[in-house]
C-alpha cells in the first residue's frame, strides 16, 4: 500500500437544516478502484462536489496528495490532479467529440489569447500536442471513430466514455466517476469495468459512485458505504455484503 | 473530411467578399455606398465581439453601445481638447475601455441569464446619461466637432474614399484575430463555458476569468469601432451610442449567425442596409422593426442568415443532383 491519496477527516455538509454529508472520514488508497456506495440521498455526490471544490465544506478538512484544498476552486483543483464526471453527463454540446476531449487538456497546456489571436508558433506546437493527446484518450476509451461527430450525436452509453475520456484528458492523479453505468446495458457495462481496470492499470487512482452491485463487486478493491450523509461501512466488497448496518440501511430495517 | 470542406468553403467565401470589398468602392466611390460600407466595417466589428461573448460564451451583453462611446468620446476629448496623436488617443482609449470592463466585470458576471442581461443594459443606459450630462468634457447634447482625421505620415484619411481602406483593414484585422481565437484552446475554453459551466471548471477552466477576458475583447474591439467612427464622423454626440445602437449590435450579431465570425459582415450589412434604406420611414418606430426581425430570426434561422442561406443552396443542389441522377 502506498498511502492514501485523498483524505478526508470530519468533512461535513448542511443545506439550511439539511445535513447532506455528516462528519466522514475517507482514506482513499492510492493506485486502487474505490466504490462509494448507499442508498439514495446518501451524500454520495455530495461528497464528491466537496472533493471537487463545486461547494465549500461546512466543517472537516479535505488533504489531496498532501495538499490542503481548503477553499481552492474547481479548476484549480483539476490542475492539481482531480478529474471527474458528472452523473447527468455534461458534455460540451457545442463541440465536436474530439474537440470535447480537447477542452480536457486545458490545464495541461498553457498558451492563451495573445499566443491564440496572432496563431504564434508556441499556439501551434501545442495545439498539435493537445490534438494528438486527444486522439489517444479517444482511442483509449474506444471512440476514435467518432471523432468528428457532434458530442450529443452519440448514444448515451458512449457519451459516458466520452465524458470519461475528457476527465483522462486532463492527466489526473485522481478520476472521481459519479453513476459510470447508470443507464448503460449489461454489455456496455462489461466494457466500462474492462476501461476503469485498464485506467488502474495507467496509474490512476479511481473512485467511483455506483448502483450496479455487479460492476461494484467486479472491480473495485475498496467499498465505502454512505447511508444519510454517514459513513457506516468500509471493507472489501464482501465484507461490506455482510455487514449488518448495510443491509440494514439497504433494507430499511431497525438495527438494535 | 468535413472540416476540410468547411475550410474550403471558408476560404473561397473569404476570397469572394476581398474582391467585393476592393472592386465596390472603385466602382462608387463618389455614391453614398462608400458611405454605408465604413459603417458596415465599423458595425462588424462590435458585432464580432458580441458574437465571441453571446455566441461562444453565451454570455449576454445588452451594453455594447457603452463601449463603443467610450472609444470615440476617449478618442473625441483626447485628440480635440489635450492634442493627443490620434493613433496614440486611439490606443489610450482602447487601453481605457477594455481596462473599464474589466473593472466592472468581475462584479458583472457574477450575474447570469437575464440578470446579466439586465446589468449590462444598465450599464448601457448610465453610459448614455453620462456622456450627456457630463457637460465639461463631452460636450452634452451637442457634443465636440472638429475631431481631426488619422494620417500617417504625409497621408491624411480625409475621404470617405481613403476611409473605407481604413475602416476595412482594422475590421479584416478583428475578424482573423477573432476567427484565430474561435480556433484555439482559448476559443474552446470559451465555448465550455457556453456547454457547461460546471465540466469547464471540472477540466480546468477557469470560468469566471474567461468571461471577463472576453468581455473586455469586445469592449477592445468596439472602443477601437468608436475611435474610427470618431475620426470619420469627426463629430461626437450622445445619440448614436444609446440603448438603440447596442439593440441593433443584438440584431447584427443574430443575422449574422451567433457562433460564426464572419457571419457579422453579413448580419451588420443586411441591419445597417435595411435600417439605411427601409427602416427611415418608420421613424421612432424602428425598434419595433428590428424586434421582429430578431424574433422572426431566432424562430426561423436560429443559426443566422449565412448559415441558413448556405443550407438552402446545399438542400438545392442535393435535389438537383437527385434529378439529375434520376433523369
Amino acid at each position: 500500500m502506498s498511502g492514501p491519496i485523498l483524505e478526508t477527516r470530519g468533512v461535513t455538509k448542511a443545506f439550511g437544516g439539511l445535513v447532506a454529508v455528516d462528519n466522514v472520514d475517507v482514506g482513499i488508497e492510492a493506485g486502487r478502484v474505490t466504490a462509494v456506495i448507499g442508498p439514495n440521498g446518501a451524500g454520495k455526490t455530495t461528497l464528491f462536489n466537496l472533493i471537487t471544490g463545486v461547494y465549500p465544506v461546512s466543517s472537516g478538512e479535505i488533504r489531496f496528495d498532501g495538499v490542503p484544498l481548503d477553499n481552492m476552486p474547481t479548476h484549480k483543483r483539476a490542475a492539481l490532479g482531480i478529474a471527474r464526471t458528472f452523473q447527468n453527463v455534461l458534455l460540451f454540446g457545442n463541440m465536436t467529440v474530439l474537440e470535447n476531449v480537447m477542452s480536457g487538456q486545458h490545464p495541461r497546456s498553457r498558451y492563451g489569447f495573445l499566443e491564440a489571436a496572432l496563431r504564434l508558433p508556441k499556439s501551434r506546437r501545442e495545439e498539435e500536442t493537445i490534438t494528438l493527446n486527444a486522439i489517444k484518450y479517444l482511442n483509449l476509451v474506444g471512440l476514435g471513430l467518432y471523432a468528428q461527430r457532434d458530442a450529443l450525436s452519440l448514444p448515451l452509453g458512449q457519451q459516458k466514455l466520452l465524458a470519461i475520456a475528457r476527465a483522462l484528458a486532463t492527466e489526473p492523479k485522481l478520476l472521481l466517476l459519479d453513476e459510470p453505468g447508470a443507464g448503460l446495458n449489461r454489455l456496455e457495462k462489461q466494457e466500462l469495468g474492462d476501461l476503469i481496470r485498464r485506467i488502474r492499470e495507467m496509474g490512476i487512482t479511481t473512485v467511483l459512485v455506483e448502483h450496479d452491485m455487479d460492476l461494484v463487486m467486479g472491480i473495485a478493491e475498496w467499498v465505502i458505504v454512505l447511508d444519510s450523509g454517514r459513513k457506516i461501512a468500509e471493507g472489501t466488497a464482501s465484507q461490506v455484503q455482510r455487514d449488518k448496518r448495510v443491509i440494514a440501511a439497504y433494507l430499511g430495517e431497525e438495527v438494535e | 473530411m468535413l472540416s476540410r470542406v468547411r475550410g474550403k468553403w471558408s476560404y473561397l467565401a473569404i476570397a469572394a467578399l476581398l474582391l467585393f470589398l476592393i472592386i465596390i468602392p472603385f466602382k462608387w466611390f463618389l455614391g453614398q455606398y462608400t458611405v454605408i460600407l465604413i459603417f458596415i466595417g465599423i458595425h462588424t466589428m462590435v458585432t464580432v465581439g458580441l458574437c465571441l461573448l453571446m455566441g461562444y460564451t453565451g454570455q449576454i451583453s445588452l451594453g455594447q453601445a457603452a463601449f463603443y462611446g467610450l472609444g470615440a468620446y476617449f478618442s473625441a476629448v483626447l485628440t480635440k481638447t489635450h492634442g493627443f496623436n490620434p493613433w496614440l488617443a486611439m490606443l489610450v482609449a482602447a487601453l481605457a475601455t477594455g481596462g473599464f470592463a474589466y473593472a466592472i466585470g468581475f462584479p458583472i458576471f457574477r450575474l447570469r441569464g437575464n440578470y446579466l442581461a439586465l446589468a449590462t443594459l444598465g450599464l448601457g443606459i448610465i453610459m448614455a446619461v453620462l456622456f450627456r450630462e457630463l457637460d465639461q468634457f463631452t460636450g452634452g447634447p451637442t457634443g465636440i466637432t472638429g475631431i481631426p482625421y488619422l494620417s500617417i505620415g504625409g497621408f491624411t484619411f480625409d475621404s470617405p474614399f481613403r476611409r473605407y481602406f481604413l475602416v476595412w483593414f482594422f475590421c479584416l484585422a478583428v475578424l482573423l484575430v477573432s476567427q484565430n481565437i474561435v480556433r484555439s484552446r482559448t476559443g474552446r475554453a470559451l465555448r465550455a463555458v457556453h456547454g457547461s459551466e460546471s465540466a469547464a471548471e471540472s477540466v480546468g477552466i477557469n470560468v469566471a476569468q474567461f468571461k471577463v477576458k472576453v468581455f473586455v475583447l469586445s469592449a477592445v474591439y468596439a472602443s477601437l469601432a468608436g475611435s474610427l467612427y470618431a475620426h470619420h464622423i469627426t463629430y461626437v454626440n450622445p445619440s448614436p451610442f444609446g440603448f438603440l445602437f447596442s439593440v441593433m449590435v443584438v440584431v447584427m450579431a443574430v443575422v449574422g449567425g451567433l457562433a460564426s465570425v464572419w457571419g457579422a459582415i453579413f448580419g451588420a450589412a443586411t441591419v445597417r442596409i435595411l435600417s439605411d434604406e427601409i427602416l427611415l420611414r418608420f421613424g421612432e418606430w424602428d425598434v419595433i422593426v428590428y424586434g421582429l426581425i430578431l424574433v422572426l430570426v431566432m424562430v426561423f434561422m436560429p443559426r443566422g442568415l449565412f448559415v441558413a442561406l448556405k443550407e438552402a443552396y446545399e438542400r438545392w443542389r442535393l435535389t438537383h443532383r437527385q434529378r439529375g441522377a434520376e433523369a
